[in-house]
């Protein structure tokens, strides 16, 4: 059974593609409808019978979204938490993982079931002891505690991602290093670290993208509106009772993807796979 | 490798302990009046009117009060409820918290709230509706200040209600009345009544009052719960018009209040049941000459509904409490209540406030209606049921849900009903 003549069979060469553009749209989708929807007017997106196209564009929504709710401090905001912690969380979870996966010891399935089991608490459960320990270090109300919290929020996850990756980088490469004369920290730097890239960026993504969404720890943490970030002020746009502006929340929900899509742009080009391949021949 | 893990255990030990230390010391009651200071104002104003109106109220009272500034702090509806639990036990609430009065109720039983009755002026307690009070009050005191309150009303398509020949004149619309109108009005795939009841708990037991629904007995965790034929009335007829008369679509059921619009909107109903705040949406959302109206208030044996208001209240611990009721009380006078009103579309709790409405609409788009529909918005039983939120969210919007949808009869939803209060309450 040849793969090659599975792959190059025109049906299911069509019918692949069928299945990848199905996809595609199924995926983007969700996204054109908010951007059309941000270029409707109040009375196109109450309609009955809605279009796809706003008849009548205009950008009144972007400017309403712009205006009043300090849309651009929050992103720079949430750009300062996000990026923040997710070069902490790099710096710290890149040793620990690295130290998890290379070394045995009794600490190793404690740790790896402490993580676990911090992945199952309710946020609610943990803020209020959170707020507790962060106010008389007068770090409420401050980016810098945000970021502490997104960071150990975030840590037990990159941790588990993390260690993943190094236990897949091959011993022999590091074995090879400490033979040619390189010292353990030589080794990391030069050998395991390029070697990781990938996952260093998948982990950063995973950080980003946390901070970036997450809206309960800074509801709690931050009360000075110079300080909200962006997930804040959209929930401004849903008022009580099911009440939601339409238009001002499809425009800043479409502003709000923005920051996240160049920064994901900009990774993925990095997010190379296959590096390994071949590396240690059996 | 021990004496590192020691020392680590040492030191979060430390810190743990440094952490669980209280600086609640600083609050001095309610303050010194000579004292400068600023009050942090969290403002939940949704509409862009009223977040302008609001803005404009503090902005006066902080050029008239140079000792006592306000700053304004622009919150959201959405997860209040839980910012509020943590900023509670953290200390750190703002100054004037605005909130609806079910939500804070459990603030006020645990102590968290001020009690604003020695600060608010005769003229502000005069001027409130002594059964809105109620919804506020507890044990003699006044843990908030009710500022807005919502009622459920009828909205009309004047085109097909006058095409149908429906009179909508008069001071009250009869149950009996609404369903024979719906009925009239549903024909060829169009429908009498869309009624938004994704959430029904609150529209049925708001609504319960108009036939002397109690759904409870008594107060906080004593409260036992009462689902008789009062109580029930409510979601037979709505399911009788849904599923016999057929002059209810079924799948508006599901939906949202806003949800229903669009089809408002399109002449799918001719009809809606739903808050009066959603004039505004008709107003801002609706096409081009589309002819409205708000139907006089429902009335079974009387027009009453529960008043759940939005309210302005204090911390207990906060360090300037008289200040912050001082502002409370001018955020109450009667040309700020209307202003914020008018912008919200909701009822203000004041009678003067509500004829400055009605001076400045001329009664248009609904508000003669409107605003005569809060005049009989009174304190439910269940507003003051301790469980009351959780057998809301586990026992009674399932339960309605089911029976709305015809999945369940009228004898196991009042079964459900009553039974699930024991499970939550017990």
């Amino acid at each position: 059974m040849s793969r090659q003549r599975l792959g190059t069979a025109p049906a299911t060469r069509a019918a692949q593609y069928v299945a990848v553009v199905c996809y595609l749209i199924f995926l983007g989708f969700p996204l054109l409808w908010l951007i059309s929807t941000s270029l409707k007017s109040p009375q196109e997106f109450a309609s009955i019978d809605p279009s796809f196209l706003p008849k009548h564009p205009d950008f009144s929504n972007f400017t309403d979204a712009l205006e009043e709710q300090g849309l651009v401090r929050s992103m720079l905001n949430s750009l300062q938490v996000s990026v923040a912690s997710t070069v902490l969380v790099l710096i710290v979870s890149l040793p620990v993982a690295y130290a998890l996966a290379r070394f045995r010891s009794r600490l190793r399935p404690i740790t790896n079931g402490w993580i676990l089991v911090s992945q199952v608490f309710p946020v609610i459960l943990i803020v209020i002891p959170l707020f507790m320990i962060l106010r008389p270090l007068h770090l409420t109300n401050t980016i810098p505690g945000v970021v502490i919290v997104y960071t150990v929020w975030s840590m037990p996850f990159a941790l588990w991602m993390l260690q993943g990756y190094v236990a897949a980088v091959p011993r022999e490469l590091e074995e090879a290093a400490s033979v040619d004369g390189a010292s353990r920290v030589r080794t990391i730097v030069s050998i395991v670290m390029p070697l990781l890239r990938p996952g260093l960026i998948a982990t950063a993504m995973f950080t980003f993208i946390s901070a970036w969404n997450e809206f309960f720890f800074a509801l709690v943490l931050l009360q000075d509106p110079q300080l909200k970030t962006l997930p804040l002020v959209l929930a401004r746009f849903v008022g009580a009772e099911g009440q939601v502006q339409f238009g001002p929340l499809a425009a800043a929900s479409v502003l709000a993807t923005v920051p996240s899509l160049v920064f994901f742009a900009f990774l993925q080009r990095r997010l190379t796979s296959g590096l390994l391949s071949g590396a240690v021949k059996g | 490798m021990k004496k590192v893990l020691i020392s680590l255990l040492a030191a979060s030990a430390l810190v743990t302990l440094a952490a669980c230390g209280d600086d609640k010391g600083s609050g001095s009651g309610s303050g010194d009046s000579n004292e400068k200071v600023t009050l942090k104002f969290q403002s939940l104003a949704f509409q862009k009117t009223t977040v302008a109106a609001t803005k404009k109220i503090v902005a006066d009272w902080n050029a008239a009060n140079p000792n006592t500034q306000v700053e304004y702090v622009q919150g959201s509806w959405d997860s209040v409820h839980d910012q509020l639990v943590t900023q509670f036990q953290g200390g750190t609430a703002p100054d004037v918290i605005q909130d609806e009065s079910a939500d804070i109720t459990g603030f006020a039983n645990q102590g968290y709230l001020a009690d604003l009755s020695p600060y608010l002026s005769q003229e502000t307690k005069d001027a409130v509706s002594k059964g809105v009070w109620d919804t506020v009050s507890s044990d003699g005191k006044v843990f908030a200040a009710p500022t807005l309150l919502q009622s459920y009303v009828v909205f009309g398509n004047t085109k097909l209600l006058k095409q149908a020949g429906i009179s909508t004149t008069g001071d009250s619309l009869s149950w009996d009345d609404l369903q024979a109108n719906a009925k009239k009005l549903t024909a060829g795939g169009k429908y009498g009544l869309g009624w938004g009841l994704k959430s029904p708990t609150a529209t049925v037991l708001n609504l319960g009052m108009n036939f002397d629904g109690t759904f409870f007995e008594g107060t906080g965790r004593d409260a036992k719960a009462k689902i008789g034929d009062p109580e029930l009335e409510v979601p037979k007829r709505i399911h009788a018009m849904a599923y016999t008369d057929k002059s209810i679509d079924p799948t508006s059921l599901t939906q949202s209040g806003s949800d229903v619009l669009p089809g408002f909107f399109g002449g799918k109903y001719a009809m809606i049941v739903g808050g009066n705040y959603a004039a505004q949406q008709i107003v801002e959302q609706g096409p081009k000459g589309f002819e409205w109206e708000v139907l006089p208030p429902l009335k079974g044996t009387s027009e009453k509904q529960a008043a759940n208001p939005q309210t302005l209240s204090v911390p207990a611990e906060g360090k300037h409490v008289k200040q912050a009721a001082q502002f409370i009380d001018y955020f109450m006078k009667a040309d700020n209540l209307a202003a914020v009103g008018q912008g919200d579309w909701l009822i203000p709790t004041t009678q003067a406030a509500r004829d400055a409405i009605a001076k400045a609409t001329g009664g248009k788009n609904g508000w003669t209606q409107t605003l005569a529909s809060g005049a009989e918005l009174t304190k439910a039983p269940f507003q003051s049921v301790e469980n009351y939120p959780k057998w809301k969210d586990q026992i009674a919007t399932p339960a309605l849900q089911e029976f709305l949808a015809n999945k369940i009869d009228l004898a196991t939803l009042g079964k459900k009903l009553s039974d699930g209060w024991g499970q939550v309450n017990g």
